[in-house]
């Protein structure tokens, strides 16, 4: 518990971009406190399931009924069941509108969903920083690939990533240990590949899961269990990573279990100059001061806060002048992509679990144009032989049917496109100021739709699909284009969006906001459009990118 | 599908019921005593699951506690239709266990026939066949004897040569 009110500087979430602005605001010497809404997760100590054999889970590992109602939207996630579900909010507790369907999943705990992430990390490139004004969709980026490249490296450096360069423009270099094997059937898919393609490549995905020993982390050990947390930190979370370091420096406060109301604004001094907390149990309120304020709260939760903290000045909440806030809402969309079997390399199999796709880089749009849909979408690729859950579904039963299904089966792939949505001005979030949660903050309203440019690329992404399996001479190729709610893929980007004209955006290029300087959000709120890479690495760069620039500022007196 | 996890199961599979996509697994702890189905049930079910998995290489379902699984998970995680597609299933095959080895076999197939074109809520047979398999192959027989099991693989190795005899991984 803090044991002054005042201090240096104020983080407002844990999670990826939350751990970041603590570890480098505490190792530039501010006094910080991280304010975290959720209950304390300790590194390895409060990872109960971690180690648990299925048949030690309790009641068996599939969600059960009164889950499934405590949990209604948390429940449909991938990767819920009763390993993983104590980091997963209870979503009667709190509620959200949808305006439209959105599956908001949401992990409110120390560390957030940096505990329950796909660890993906690719680098964006000027290919999707230029996209907006080359095309003329929403407005362009205030940044280049030149301003992130360092801090790329520099949260490279820090986390520890496995993975391969391709050396395509697209996914430019990243600092990255060996990768992770692949399948004798991947290895098939690549060579075919390498025969039928001049611009598909099949490589391992970058990954912030460790191949090798990094900074006493890891390698990993393939479980692939990673979202129940890892007691080898071989995959980065927070918990793990970046707030031990932070914590290290002595300058750290971290403080559970404390809801941010809304910043406190001063008009005189045109700054913010804290927060207002509820503690998430007793309700108490207090207020937290600091010179600067980082907001990592998470795209929606960070957009909600600013829309809550209502003055004279900034009638419709803080930094809106531009009235954009809330606004151009996105997530990527994952609804298509194809299966297929293959009947050789029945004398190969594998040992251990990885924990990690292999990856069909983005080759639409890239160097032609399509006509159809602009932007473009890579595939997460999974492979493997059949297990016993191959004869769940079917009518067979009895010895033979048993000898069967316990040798390895066929080989089978899965391979899904993550496709980058477009920013649509009303696809938004908002307040309801007449339904209160029990803390007395308004109720966050949700309205996102996929559109035409979307629907065409989602095709496209089946049809692509199905053509790449075919080509690499798989079999039973069969593409699928799944209707997709929004949310599902779990990147919500947008809503508070950079930029370089105060009229049009909140923040600008160093994630500042226009009209207070001292109050800078790096959470995917930033998002000015959605490239089709997994963002949690961009996130990462640009929190550490702001919070040198904010430190920076402080010391010359100009924040 | 959007289900990271699912593939395995196959293609074709894959692309069915959601319901089956749910991945079960085992039973923290087997009482010995029924605690949601009758005794005459659980003699039913007992059979039943030995039919689906009997004693090979490795133990039958019933030696993993399977039904007693089943006891638990049905009322626990089933939905309320498929509860009582399962309780009028037992029912309807009620004395099975005194029947014949070979015209138990016969009478579940006949069943399995029937059930395999009806939804999951509305099939025994299917229901039946997801929480044997998911009780058995997740019990610590069931993932160690009749299958491979590797708590911590201590890595990943994508490639290697198929032992002779080799059992497929657990999970």
């Amino acid at each position: 518990m803090a044991t002054s009110n005042t201090f240096d500087a104020i983080v407002v979430g844990s999670g990826m971009s939350g751990g970041w602005a603590a570890k480098e605001l505490c190792e530039k010497g501010l006094k910080t406190l991280v304010l975290e809404r959720g209950r304390n997760v300790r590194h390895i100590e409060d990872y109960t399931t971690a180690l648990k054999d299925p048949w030690e889970l309790p009641h068996n590992n599939r969600p059960t009924n009164a889950d499934r109602k405590q949990q209604p939207i948390q429940s449909t996630l991938y990767l819920y069941d009763q390993s993983t579900k104590q980091f997963l909010v209870d979503d009667t507790k709190y509620p959200y509108e949808q305006a439209q369907p959105f599956n908001w999943y949401r992990g409110y705990q120390v560390g957030g969903r940096s505990l329950l992430w796909a660890r993906h990390v690719f680098r964006f490139s000027d290919l999707d920083f230029e996209a907006n004004l080359k095309e003329g969709v929403g407005i362009d980026w205030p940044i280049r690939y030149a301003d992130i490249s360092p801090w790329y490296d520099h949260v490279e450096k820090f986390i520890g990533a496995s993975g391969e360069n391709p050396g395509l423009p697209q996914l430019p270099k990243q600092i990255l240990q060996p990768p992770f094997e692949m399948t004798a059937l991947e290895k098939h898919i690549k060579r075919e590949f390498e025969k039928a393609f001049t611009d598909r490549r099949l490589i391992c995905s970058s990954i912030a899961v460790l191949s090798r020993e990094h900074n006493g982390r890891g390698p990993c050990q393939g479980r692939n269990q990673c979202a129940r947390g890892c007691p080898y930190t071989a995959y980065f979370s927070s918990n793990g990573v970046t707030l031990p370091a932070a914590q290290k420096t002595g300058n750290l406060t971290l403080q559970a279990d404390s809801i941010v109301h809304s910043l406190i604004y001063d008009e005189a001094k045109q700054r913010v100059t804290g927060v207002r907390v509820i503690d998430a149990n007793t309700f108490a309120s207090t207020e937290y001061f600091a010179k600067v304020v980082f907001l990592c709260a998470s795209a929606l939760n960070s957009t909600s806060i600013l829309l809550n903290s209502r003055s004279a000045r900034f009638p419709d909440g803080l930094g809106n002048d531009s009235g954009e806030l809330g606004h151009n809402l996105m997530d990527h969309h994952n609804g298509g992509g194809a299966t297929a079997t293959y009947s050789g390399y029945l004398d190969r199999y594998y040992k251990g679990r990885r924990s990690t796709s292999m990856y069909i880089p983005r080759f639409r749009n890239v160097t032609t144009r399509e006509e159809k849909f602009k932007r473009g979408y890579g595939y997460e690729v999974y492979s493997g032989r059949g297990n016993w859950t191959r004869g769940v579904g079917s009518a067979d039963f009895g010895a033979d049917f048993k000898n069967e299904i316990t040798r390895p089966g066929q080989w089978n792939i899965f391979i899904e496109g993550y496709g980058e949505t477009l920013p649509y001005h009303d696809n938004r979030i908002w307040l309801s100021h007449d339904k209160l949660d029990q803390w007395g903050i308004p109720r966050l309203n949700i309205s996102m739709t996929y559109r035409d440019n979307e629907r065409a690329m989602a095709q496209q992404m089946a049809d692509d699909a199905a053509e790449m399996l075919t080509a690499a001479k798989l079999e039973n190729v069969k593409s699928f284009n799944n209707p997709i709610v929004p949310g599902s893929v779990i990147h919500e980007m947008g809503t508070a969006r950079m930029g370089r004209d105060p009229k049009t955006s909140v923040l600008n290029g160093n994630n500042q906001v226009h009209a207070v300087p001292n109050l800078f959000v790096t959470d995917g709120s930033f998002m000015v459009s959605s490239p089709t890479q997994n963002p949690s690495l961009t996130y990462m760069a640009l929190t550490a990118r702001a919070a040198d620039f904010a430190v920076e500022k402080l010391k010359r007196g100009e924040l | 599908m959007n289900d990271r996890r699912a593939f395995l199961r196959g293609a074709s599979v894959l692309m069915g019921s959601a319901a089956l996509g749910q991945v079960l697994t085992a039973f923290a702890e087997a009482p010995r005593k029924a605690s949601y189905f009758g005794d005459s049930e659980m003699r039913t079910l007992r059979t039943l699951v030995d039919l689906i998995l009997p004693a090979t290489d490795s133990p039958a379902a019933s030696a993993a506690d399977t039904h007693y699984f089943i006891d638990l998970a049905i009322p626990a995680c089933a939905s309320p239709k498929a509860q009582q597609t399962f309780r009028a299933g037992l029912k309807s095959l009620a004395g099975i266990q005194r029947r014949k080895p070979d015209a138990q076999v016969a009478a579940l197939k006949a069943r399995a026939a029937q059930d395999i074109e009806l939804d999951y809520d509305s099939s025994f047979f299917k229901i039946l066949k997801d929480y044997t398999m998911t009780g058995y192959f997740l019990s610590e027989i069931g993932a160690t004897q009749a299958l491979a099991y590797e708590k911590i693989p201590g890595g990943f190795k994508g490639d290697l040569p198929l032992q002779p005899n080799q059992k497929a991984w657990a999970i």
